[in-house]
């Protein structure tokens, strides 16, 4: 009993199509001025497309089917090449659910399967109705509890959905505020070179460039960074609307977004780690962040969409960290102080070299200014490695390793021993000479691409060799228990099977 | 640095210890023999093939689940002791696929810094000042790679020491191997060289490689380390 898309995929995947094609019709019409088209040929052109386009969808649905079945999610897809591919439920991560305003509007949503492998999603099904989107979530979650139908062939009831988080507008506001992405302002490094001729040729009676950067570049600096502001706090703000996190059984399950709807579910199960993050600004109100990592995503991908609390007062989201791991009371060990200086060295070098690009851009380009003013940055390098040093921290708890890092945005990493993949101890030719490592304990999360392992920075070199050895002890440990805890499930599954009842019995002391 | 940051293998330059190593290769193949001739009851229908089906196949059905609870689960039947050994270091010639990468890389740059530097600058010694430049730094840092690399089949867990400028030491527990590669490219060929390649899930470093083993070594280490996975038992990777 194979199941199709929603017959109305095909409209809105049409459109999708042609929408993209739609540039290139701009283009042939109205690019070329010798062969420009005339009106009707131009207009055949977009019919065409979009019959194309519908034509392809047509098949492409006709030959898109998928299935549910008790222990696996099958697709068969393709219209040119064909492709079967069977998901076993039990290596699903994460079934999320999107649909923005369009597809709302049409009743489509579109829904994606995530499994350890590969870098791309797993399944991805466009689109099905809410209500069929709704029923595979449920499905799978079922399926995957292993939970079945009760002795009289109804499916068992939907279990309690404890509401864990709701965003509050005041939260949503601090969001805005806090979420304020510094990373939005490299722009600045694009967008300048393009405005600055045009700034200092426009303020007439300002010829001295000098001149026209200090007055120019205040209100040019103020003038992005509000407007950065504002970018990505609105996009936070909406991204977020209306955030909602459930616990249903043994998954997390959230639901956000004003424009675009977002609603997924986090395993706990599968989680690899968990990431506090405060950003500066964060910090000073008393706010924090959490994202849950699984392994479904590919690095990078799915921006921020396991987070499971965007933002919420610190001990609220220290108590929901603890409700899905629980870690005790974090004592922190810093770095020894001789970490510190090395910051202070490092940042003094850049700062030195900043004067000397300074220097050279005032003697030998036709651009003079007060150079020796870059001395000024000089004094910062020892106040940014001390807080550099000061953000700094580890801690081996009972059953994780928790580290921490950053000033601007910082990072707090709780990570199971259980779920520890590669312990790497690594020390380069500076740290040696101060007799420093670097420890990282590497998990299968999505953390990736910002290089946002667990890692504890500049610890002392022995301190970190004997931190290696415990973290793969505690490791082996955890897994001997975790052995132990399934040899005793499955004798208990034996005695049950051999005292009359049948494997599918409907188990209520299965824990 | 053209060459892989890869870890190299441990063969011992020492030629004392080769006898020793080789003997403790042969044991594993004894063991290898009677695995494949008669099946033990350790490590019968579930055939080695692979981590992750093992682990699927030790968490699905029932009956599975209930032949791995009357006998004690077969993996662990495995002496884990004959498949672990020493420390090793890598074999000497590693060095050579190195100095001849460093070659290759210094010829690469050599070129690239010598066409401009002989059309632009009319200097001809350009290229091969900075051929020498590159190669020689590639060949030193193969040297003193080779001398610090070493690595260890311990119970639990691969452990890798390694790097020169960046020392780096890895442990890989065997519980989180996906699989093994023995991979042999066309330098490393010419030098009748292999290295193994070991995956994880693990976001970084997710292949952690040995290069300069002998073809047989990378063989017989693949082997290893593919039944000291099974015999981890692990269950979900991720």
């Amino acid at each position: 009993m194979s199941e199709r898309l929603s017959p109305l995929s095909v409209g809105y995947r049409a459109l999708e199509t042609a929408g993209r094609l739609g540039w290139i019709l701009i283009f042939v019409t109205f690019g070329s001025t010798q062969a420009g088209l005339q009106t009707w040929q131009a207009a055949l052109l977009v019919v065409g497309g979009l019959l194309a386009a519908g034509l392809y969808q047509l098949v492409y649905w006709q030959r898109f089917e998928y299935e549910l079945t008790p222990d696996t999610f099958d697709i068969r897809s393709g219209v040119f090449s064909r492709r079967t591919r069977e998901i076993p439920l039990r290596r699903v991560q994460n079934v999320d659910l999107q649909r923005n305003v369009l597809q709302r509007a049409f009743g489509l949503t579109e829904v994606r399967l995530e499994t350890a492998g590969g870098s791309d999603t797993e399944a991805q099904l466009r689109f099905v109705t809410e209500a069929e989107a709704e029923r595979l979530r449920r499905e799978i979650s079922r399926l995957k509890r292993g939970t079945t139908e009760t002795a009289d062939g109804e499916p068992a009831p939907e279990p309690e959905a404890e509401l864990l988080f709701a965003v509050t507008p005041r939260e949503l506001l601090v969001l805005g505020v806090v979420s304020v992405d510094l990373r939005l302002l490299s722009l600045v490094t694009v967008v300048l070179p393009i405005l600055a001729p045009s700034m200092t040729t426009g303020f007439g009676p300002m010829q001295d460039p000098l001149l026209a950067l200090v007055l120019g570049a205040p209100v040019l600096a103020v003038f992005i960074v509000v407007t950065a502001a504002l970018i990505s706090g609105l996009y936070s703000v909406t991204n977020y609307w209306g955030f909602e996190l459930r616990r249903v059984e043994d998954e997390l399950r959230y639901d956000r977004g004003l424009l675009q709807r977002f609603s997924g579910t986090i395993p706990l199960s599968k989680v690899q780690a968990l990431a506090l993050s405060e950003n500066v600004l964060a910090r000073r109100l008393g706010y924090a962040s959490l994202s849950v990592e699984t392994a479904g995503y590919a690095p990078g991908e799915g921006s921020g969409s396991q987070s499971a609390v965007p933002i919420a007062e610190r001990d609220r989201v220290l108590a929901l960290a603890r409700s899905v791991e629980s870690f005790e009371e974090v004592t922190f060990e810093r770095p020894p102080k001789r970490a510190r200086l090395r910051y202070v060295v490092r940042y003094t070098a850049v700062a030195l070299l900043a004067v000397v690009a300074a220097y050279a851009v005032n003697r030998f380009t036709g651009f003079t200014f007060a150079w020796y003013l870059a001395f000024g940055l000089l004094p910062l390098a020892p106040v940014g490695a001390h807080l550099k040093w000061r953000n700094l921290g580890y801690a081996l708890l009972e059953d994780h390793f928790v580290a921490r890092g950053g000033f601007w945005s910082r990072e707090t990493r709780i990570v199971p021993y259980y779920r520890v993949q590669t312990v790497i101890e690594s020390a380069t030719v500076f740290q040696r000479r101060r007799d420093l490592a670097t420890l990282v304990v590497d998990t299968a999360g999505s953390g990736g691409l910002t290089g946002s392992d667990a890692r504890a920075l500049d610890i002392d070199a022995d301190r970190a060799v004997e931190l290696r050895a415990l973290v793969e002890e505690r490791l082996q440990r955890a897994l001997d228990e975790a052995r132990a805890d399934r040899r005793r499930r499955r004798l208990v599954d034996l005695q049950r099977t051999d005292t009359g009842g049948f494997a599918g019995d409907p188990s209520p002391g299965d824990d | 640095m053209s060459d892989r940051d890869g870890p190299g293998e441990a063969e011992t330059a020492d030629p004392v210890e080769r006898p020793d190593e080789r003997a403790d290769r042969t044991a594993v193949e004894g063991d290898d023999a009677t695995a494949d001739e008669s099946p033990t009851p350790g490590t019968d229908e579930r055939e080695p093939t692979d981590v992750a089906e093992d682990e699927a196949g030790n968490e699905a059905g029932a009956p599975d689940a209930a032949a791995a609870e009357t006998a004690p689960p077969a993996p662990a039947e495995v002496d884990i002791e004959a498949l672990t050994g020493p420390e090793r270091t890598l074999h000497p010639r590693v060095r050579y696929v190195w100095v001849l990468q460093a070659a290759i890389t210094g010829v690469v740059f050599g070129v690239m810094a010598g066409i401009p530097g002989f059309f632009v600058l009319e200097e001809p010694l350009v290229g091969p000042a900075v051929f020498l430049l590159v190669f020689g730094i590639g060949a030193t840092l193969a040297v003193f790679r080779y001398r610090r690399w070493s690595y260890e089949v311990r119970e639990d867990s691969l452990f890798l020491d390694r790097g020169v400028i960046t020392r780096t030491r890895t442990v890989v527990p065997y519980v989180r191997i996906q699989h093994v590669d023995a991979s042999r490219g066309p330098v490393e060929r010419a030098f009748g060289l292999a290295t193994a390649v070991v995956y994880t899930a693990g976001s970084r470093g997710a292949d952690v490689s040995i290069p300069g083993l002998t073809p047989e070594r990378a063989d017989d280490l693949q082997d290893r380390l593919k039944r000291l996975a099974i015999a981890a038992e692990g269950e979900d990777a991720v």
